[in-house]
């Protein structure tokens, strides 16, 4: 191959681990965000279903 | 003002019904950014060649770096950060003026938005200091108060968990979300008052291709329609927290 | 709640309020007569400000000789102003709140952005009291060995600025940070990265004016020049601000 072709293109290889892990990190991050964010909302839930119960023991006193 | 009843956000009004075509416009239209990133957008010219070289039929006389490909999600995202943090100074100051603790809420979930982003950004930018300036960190004027903005913002919720009293402790960080904001235009501004600063300057350098601008354009709606639709979603989770403790604080009275 | 000037509004004529000036000049001569009777703010912070130059000869012991400490001393300079300025602001609300001082000032009927003049300004002079010692100790103890360049007294300009900035977002941040849990971690993890665009420049204006070399004054003037800007927009924004804070 042209050395100078060679040259154009030198840096393409060795910043491509870095390309990818700068989309995957952002990529991976909003994921974890959003999954804390459900996680809080299941607990939220369950909590809810505590109440509902608390309250029902309270209606049966 | 004070006769007219406020009208406050609340999960559930009319926005949370814009959150899924927006987030599904969102994917979309950072998924095409991406791509038009990639594979239409041209690489931008890096150091030149020792000679030129005909490839194609284009005459090339730099390197072609691929790493500037970084730039169309730094960018974006960095503005989307910036935007988090005036929409949570713009709710510290609803909440100053009102004292509603709802407007408190929605300050600290758009403070929250903005501290992920600034995240992004900060990896982003790193990732790509570290291939072409060849190091992970450098005092540069924006590198520097960049990360200062980031230290503002862990401070801010570092202070939330210090104060017990919910009213105190909204006071306290609608003010610090306000003061917070002064560092943005520090930040946007630096590297054209501090000329020496190594940070590229699109400005400075001529411009960016039509293409290039359309890239980056479309990212950014991209990323300001998921940022919105992270909001809510963190909002509403926020919403319903609030309620269950009123409720459960409701239950023990009886 | 809002900040009425309660003091010189026109329809108040029961009895002469005292000026917006003279109220201050109260607040800011309590302070001061509180420092005069026990000094334990100023020997706190010399004394501190004594230890950090103690410990800068235990870091340069080795190295001093070899190192080029003009270029240097701006930055060491603006440490050992930054630690000692933040042990006094954590310090300058800790006994108003442990004396129930501040109950009573906020129970008279005064503009609470008064109350924010007057103690940036204690602070300013506490400040500047200290850096009077602190500095001719520093250059005693570090630049004794080299010539002294001729723009060295222009460093006034850039500690001026500096101080009367970081008394300022202080003063703020230490009112807030009073009834916070950990206080004194607090207040620095709020003051440093909210000082540190004030800091940056002050350095550099304070190192230009310390090596003075030929083309000196283009690190200075526009280093400066932004240090006060950034002053302007921070006491606005405290001073504003302040009435928030000092009532939650």
């Amino acid at each position: 191959m042209n050395p100078i072709l060679a040259d154009i293109y030198s840096t393409v290889i060795p910043s491509a681990p870095f390309i990818i892990a700068a989309y995957a990190i952002v990529w991976v991050a909003l994921l974890v965000y959003v999954a804390i964010v459900v996680r809080g909302l299941k607990r939220t839930e369950a909590q809810m279903a505590v109440l509902e119960e608390a309250v029902r023991a309270k209606a049966g006193e | 003002m004070s006769d007219k009843k406020v009208k406050v956000p609340e999960a559930g009004q009319w926005p949370d019904n814009l959150v899924v075509p927006a987030v599904l416009a969102g994917a979309v239209l950072t998924t095409a950014g991406f791509l038009m990133a990639f594979l239409m957008v041209g690489p931008v010219n890096g150091a030149a060649l020792s000679s030129p070289e005909l490839v194609g039929d284009v005459m090339v006389t730099n390197q072609q770096l691929l790493s500037q490909k970084i730039f169309y999600f730094h960018m974006p995202v960095a503005i989307v950060s910036f935007v988090a943090l005036v929409f949570a100074a713009y709710y510290g100051i609803r909440f100053l003026m009102g004292r509603q603790q709802r407007f408190d809420t929605c300050s600290r979930v758009a403070m929250e938005i903005a501290l992920l982003f600034v995240v992004f950004t900060m990896v982003t930018g790193d990732l790509w200091t570290r291939f072409e300036w060849g190091v992970w960190w450098t005092w540069e004027p924006r590198l520097t108060t960049y990360l200062i903005l980031m230290l503002i913002v862990i401070a801010y919720f570092v202070l939330r968990n210090a104060v017990d009293d919910p009213e105190r402790r909204a006071v306290f960080s609608g003010v610090i979300s306000i003061i917070a904001l002064v560092d943005v235009p520090i930040c946007f501004m630096i590297t054209r008052l501090i000329p020496s600063s190594v940070h590229p300057v699109v400005a400075r350098e001529g411009g960016m291709a039509p293409d290039m601008v359309a890239a980056v354009m479309i990212i950014m709606a991209g990323m300001m329609l998921v940022a919105f639709g992270l909001y809510r979603l963190r909002f509403r989770q926020a919403r319903l927290d609030e309620r269950v403790q009123a409720l459960k604080d409701q239950l023990e009275d009886y | 709640m809002k900040t009425t000037k309660r003091g010189d509004s026109p329809n108040c004529h029961f009895a002469a309020k005292p000026s917006t000036f003279s109220q201050y000049k109260t607040l800011l001569a309590k302070d001061l007569r509180q420092e005069f009777r026990t000094r334990e703010m100023l020997t706190s912070m010399g004394i501190y400000a004594l230890l950090v130059i103690i410990v800068y000869g235990a870091a340069l012991a080795l190295t001093a000789n070899g190192l080029d400490i003009m270029k240097m001393g701006g930055g060491l300079l603006w440490v050992l102003i930054v630690f000692t300025s933040l042990l006094g602001l954590g310090r300058s609300f800790a006994h108003e709140k442990d004396q129930g001082c501040m109950e009573g000032i906020l129970l008279v009927p005064l503009d609470r952005s008064v109350i924010f003049l007057a103690k940036t300004t204690a602070n300013v002079l506490f400040m500047l009291a200290v850096e009077v010692i602190a500095v001719p100790l520093f250059y005693f103890f570090f630049m004794t060995g080299q010539p002294v360049a001729p723009t060295l007294p222009a460093i006034v300009a850039p500690l001026a600025v500096g101080t009367i900035g970081m008394a300022g977002i202080g003063t703020m941040l230490s009112t807030i940070t009073m009834n916070t849990r950990a206080k004194d971690v607090m207040l620095a993890v709020l003051f440093i990265p909210l000082i540190y665009p004030l800091l940056y420049a002050c350095v550099t204006a304070t190192t230009a004016a310390i090596a003075g070399t030929e083309f000196w004054t283009d690190y200075f003037v526009m280093p400066l020049v932004l240090a006060c800007g950034y002053d302007v927009v921070m006491l606005l924004v405290c001073w504003v601000l302040y009435d928030f804070v000092v009532s939650a």
